[in-house]
This record gives structure tokens, sequence and C-alpha cells, in this order.
């Protein structure tokens, strides 16, 4: 049978790289050997090169019990991981809905004036490397008076504050790339400052706001992780957190894959979405 | 009283220090119904011309009216026609001309705004295309569909920024025509700005010379009295346009000859010499640090004139 090079190039060149890949974890993973001691007793002897590593296959099957009861509840802390995965996936919606309801009109005045940018860019500039894990004691701070929701409120701050910044310049971004050509028009056409806005800036900045809204997402989904481990809400990021509490370093690696794909997932959905608006 | 009228306009662009003359004296004025036609070489302050005119730019000095009035913005009054036909890419055909529409007849209803719409879709020929993106038609079919938009706006005056230099050849006489007859079904007051003479004489009623001085100035209005409709074939035999055409040229070019500034810009080529690679195996470079410089050898000047 000859193989077309789309099919390589497109299916067996990743499946290669992700044998390579499990191939080099299996050589570095560690084991347990047993031994006899002169006393007649069994002992455990951990082997290999990363002694605590578990291998691809020990990882399976400790791990296979939430991957193939992805949605089961036994109990609040041993759930399915697509189950803990949903509610962190419901906070991230919520803290990421916030950032663009902020992020947009903040990048909309970012780009429209100058003055404003002059005043407010350097904070902006400060704020923005900041990691979450500052930002989260300071989000339970700030509700405190909220009382139990304290933590919850917390969580969506850190999520909306660290992820509206790529919004907020790539939408001023996009404002200041609207054609010179456009604006003539609304001007020859006398567009009241509204439609303006409306039929001219927000059309012409749609691509820019979404490959904004896109980078976002990223950094929301990154943010969640830091955030249950910090809040103890329960989610993904808290399991991985109490799973490397408990000694369970297989519950660690599949947290990690099933962020990792999550992640990808939610990029390519968004990146679908951009591609309709950049056609436009 | 003339419809739209330039009296003594200058404009510079620039600061303070380094800034240049783009237009001085310019006076111009139009009458209603007139079909003025200005004729001047790339980058001489066409555009700066008919943006004090459309309002887009201010004069320095001087001031630009209509019906006696100084223009300081645009107004829908002044349709102005762009030369990279700036339709709103996102809109379909029927969309970018209601935009318009909806913005200048605003007491109207929406079946009358709507049938506004269509009308101007029906005179620039694109009914089959009112629901296409402007991505979807030609250049040719964009610049229409432009000025069907400028001229739904049923303004006095109707700009046109050399509307038809982004075409080819052919398009471009195909629309020629199609402007000049739809301005003979309508009389809007037209002024027009070109770059080519004979698309000047062939549609305007009066050409006047934009003069390539450096800061360019309005040359001799010349009047075209060729009756219309003009047919483009004929026209070429026609005793009149050739004498038009070879004034027109004569006028422009002398001025430009008159006036040919010059200027000398003195570039400085990098300082450094090409490696030599006829003797492959010379290691001579390990000696010496970076590249060869220009300044090793001898003193060496290049001029190139600008």
């Amino acid at each position: 049978m000859k193989l077309s090079k789309d099919f390589i190039t497109t299916w067996i060149l990743p499946f290669l790289g992700i044998i390579a890949v499990l191939l080099i974890w299996t050589a570095i993973s560690g084991g347990v050997r047993e031994e006899k001691t002169p006393s007649g007793f069994t002992k455990k002897v951990k082997t290999g090169f990363i002694k605590d590593l578990p291998s691809p296959l020990e990882t399976w099957d400790k791990t296979k019990k939430y991957i193939t009861q992805p949605f089961a509840k036994r109990e609040e802390l041993d759930q399915g991981i697509l189950r803990f995965t949903w509610y962190s996936l419901i906070v991230v919606a919520k803290g990421y809905a916030i950032a663009l309801l902020i992020g947009t009109p903040l990048g909309f005045m970012l780009g429209l004036s100058k003055t404003f940018t002059r005043m407010f860019d350097p904070i902006i500039q400060i704020l923005r490397p900041v990691s979450p894990l500052a930002w989260m004691p300071l989000g339970v701070v700030l509700f405190m008076g909220a009382g139990k929701h304290a933590n919850d409120l917390g969580a969506l701050f850190t999520i909306a504050v660290c992820a509206m910044w790529p919004t907020v310049l790539n939408t001023a971004v996009g404002v200041r790339a609207v054609p010179q050509d456009y604006l003539n028009v609304a001007k020859v056409l006398k567009l009241s400052w509204f439609k303006t806005l409306w039929k001219i800036y927000l059309p012409a900045t749609m691509p820019y706001m979404f490959t904004g809204y896109r980078l976002s997402l990223g950094i929301a989904w990154l943010v969640i992780v830091a955030v249950e481990m910090l809040t103890g809400r329960i989610g993904i990021g808290n399991f991985l957190w109490n799973e490397y509490n408990n000694g369970l370093y297989t519950s660690i690696i599949l947290s990690i894959l099933t962020i990792g794909f999550v992640g990808w997932l939610l990029d390519r959905l968004m990146s679908l979405v951009e591609a309709r608006f950049k056609s436009a | 009283m003339p419809l739209i009228e330039i009296k003594n306009a200058s404009k510079g662009f620039g600061h303070n220090g380094s800034k240049t003359e783009v237009l001085k004296n310019i006076n111009l004025s139009v009458e209603e119904g007139e079909f003025v036609v200005i004729v001047g070489y790339s980058g001489s302050g066409k555009t700066t011309l008919i943006n004090m005119l459309s309002g887009l730019v201010k004069p320095d000095n001087g001031e630009a009216l209509i019906e006696g009035k100084l223009i300081t913005e645009p107004g829908p009054d002044r349709g102005l026609v762009f030369q990279n036909y700036s339709l709103l890419p996102w809109l379909t055909v029927e969309e970018n001309i209601a935009l318009a529409v909806d913005e200048v007849f605003i007491d109207w209803t929406k079946e009358q705004r709507k049938a506004h719409v269509a009308k101007y879709i029906a005179m620039v020929k694109l009914t089959p295309s009112a629901h296409k993106l402007p991505k979807e038609l030609s250049g040719g079919m964009r610049q229409r569909v432009s000025v069907a938009r400028t001229l739904s706006m049923e303004p006095k005056v109707l700009l046109m920024d050399e509307p038809l230099s982004a075409l080819d050849a052919l398009t471009r006489a195909q629309l020629q025509d199609e402007i000049a007859d739809i301005w003979l079904a309508n009389k809007t007051t037209v002024i027009w700005i070109t770059n080519d003479p004979d698309e000047a004489i062939l549609v305007a009623d009066k050409v006047i010379p934009l003069l390539p001085t450096s800061p360019a100035t309005l040359g001799e209005p010349m009047i075209v009295d060729i009756e219309r409709p003009r047919d483009r074939k004929a026209i070429n035999h026609d005793k009149r346009f050739k004498k038009l055409r070879t004034q027109l040229i004569t006028t422009l070019l002398d001025a430009k000859g008159r006036t040919k500034i010059k200027s000398s810009v003195k570039l400085t080529l990098p300082d450094i010499l090409p490696e030599d690679l006829t003797n492959l195996n010379s290691m001579e470079f390990i000696n010496r640090r970076g590249p060869k410089r220009r300044t090793d050898n001898k003193r060496e000047e290049v001029e190139v004139a600008a």
C-alpha cells in the first residue's frame, strides 16, 4: 500500500512523536522490584532513573477509573476526570466572560484616546506581568465582605484580571489600525459618534479582538489551576494538588495531560471562531 | 453665484521648520451643473485640492465655500468618491449604499429608503450583485458601488478623486462613458480629478490643468465645446479634441519643464566591502575582525541623484 504524503504528515509523524515520547518516558521512569533480604523477608526496592516517576503503563493502570468513568462521582475528592474538568471550566467561563466584558471596552478606550493611553498605559504595563498567584490573595481580601463566597469571588477576580490583558492590548491595537479610508467614509457620511463606533470601528477591529479573545482564553485556563490550588475549590487543579499531597503521582500526570488536552481543545475552538471573523 | 468655490487658498504640510507648500494661489469657481475636470501629475496636490472642497482638509490661507458658506467639515451636500473605493468590506453592496442613504434621508420611511438604494444600484447596473460583499466584486464593480453610494446621497456637488485610476484601461473607458451618461441624466455638478488628459477632455465641460510648479497652482481653464454624448471612437479624429489635447499636454509639460526642481541627495553606502571570493581558500579573513571596511581602503563617495 502506498501512503500519500498528506497522510504521513498529518497522522504518521505525530503518531511517531507520541511513541518516541512514551519510550523516553518509560526509559527514565521508575519501578518496584522485590528482593529477598538475608533474614527471609521480601523487601520492595525502587529502581529506575527517576525512581518516583510512574511509567506510562503504571499511569494508565492506576488512573483508568478516572478515565473510563469520566463523570462518576464517588466522593467529593474522588470523581471522574471530566467531572473535575467541568467544574473548572464553569469557573473559567465566568472569569473569562468578566475579562472580555471589561477588557474590550478598555481596549477601545485605549485605542481611541491618546490621552487615555498616556494616563493608563504605564499602569497596565506594570499590572500585566503580575502572576496569578500574586493576584489571588488580593482577590480574596477584596471580597472578604462576601463571607463564604470570598474564595469564589476572589477566584473569578484573579482569572478576570489575568486573562484581560491580551484582549485589552489586541483590541487597542486593532482600533488604532482601522484604516483612515474607513474613517474618511464615516466623516463624509457624517456618521454619528455612536454609529461610527458601531458600524466602522467594531467590525474593523473584530479580527484583532478575536485574536485577543483566543489568547485570553488560554491564560484563563492557565490561571484556573493556580487558583484552585490556592483556594481549594473542587476542580482539576485541586485534584492535581490533592493527589500530589496523597503521593499518587500517576494522577498528577493524568491531570497534566487532561489540562493540556482541554487547553488545546479550547484554543482550536477559538481559532475556528477567529478564522470566521478574519475572512469577513 | 458659483455653487462651490475656492478663494486664494494655499496649503502646506509638515511642521514649521520643514514645511512644504503644496498648493498656492488656488482660485476655483464652479457653477451649478458644470462638469469640471482638474488634470495634474501624480503627487502634485490634486487630492489635497479636492479634500479642501470635501472638508477633510482645511486650507492654511484663503477659504473654500459652498453656496457662499464656509466649508469647515465634510457634509452630505458634497459627495466624495474615493480613489480606492473605500467600501466597507463587511457590508454588502446594498448595505454599503444603505449606510449613506439611512444617514442622509433620516425622515424617510424604511420602504422609501430601500427603494432609493435599489434605484441607485440599478443605475450602476449592479442589481444582480446587490447582496455580494466588496471582495466578491471586480475593481470596476467596486468603483461603481462607490459612485452609487455617493450619488444616492443626492449631493449638490460630486467630488471625484481619481475615481478610475486604479482600473485597467478598458474598464476605465467603460466607466467613463457610464459616469458621463449618468451625469447627462442628472446634471449634478461634478468636480473630477484625474491624471489622464484624454479622460479629462472626454468627460468634461471645462478642463483645468493643475500646473506642477512648486507649490502647484491652477492654470487657465479650457472649455470643451464638443457636443454630448461623445463617442470615444469618433472623438479621436475630432479636430477640436486633438487641438485641446495638444494644448493641455503642452501646458502641463511646459510647466513641468520650466520649474524642474533639481535636488540631489547624497547617499552614503554602508562601511562594508564585499569579500573577495576569487581565491576561495584564502584564509586572509582570519587575521582581521569583522568585514572589510571601505574606510580602510580609501575615501570614496558615491552620489546618487534622486
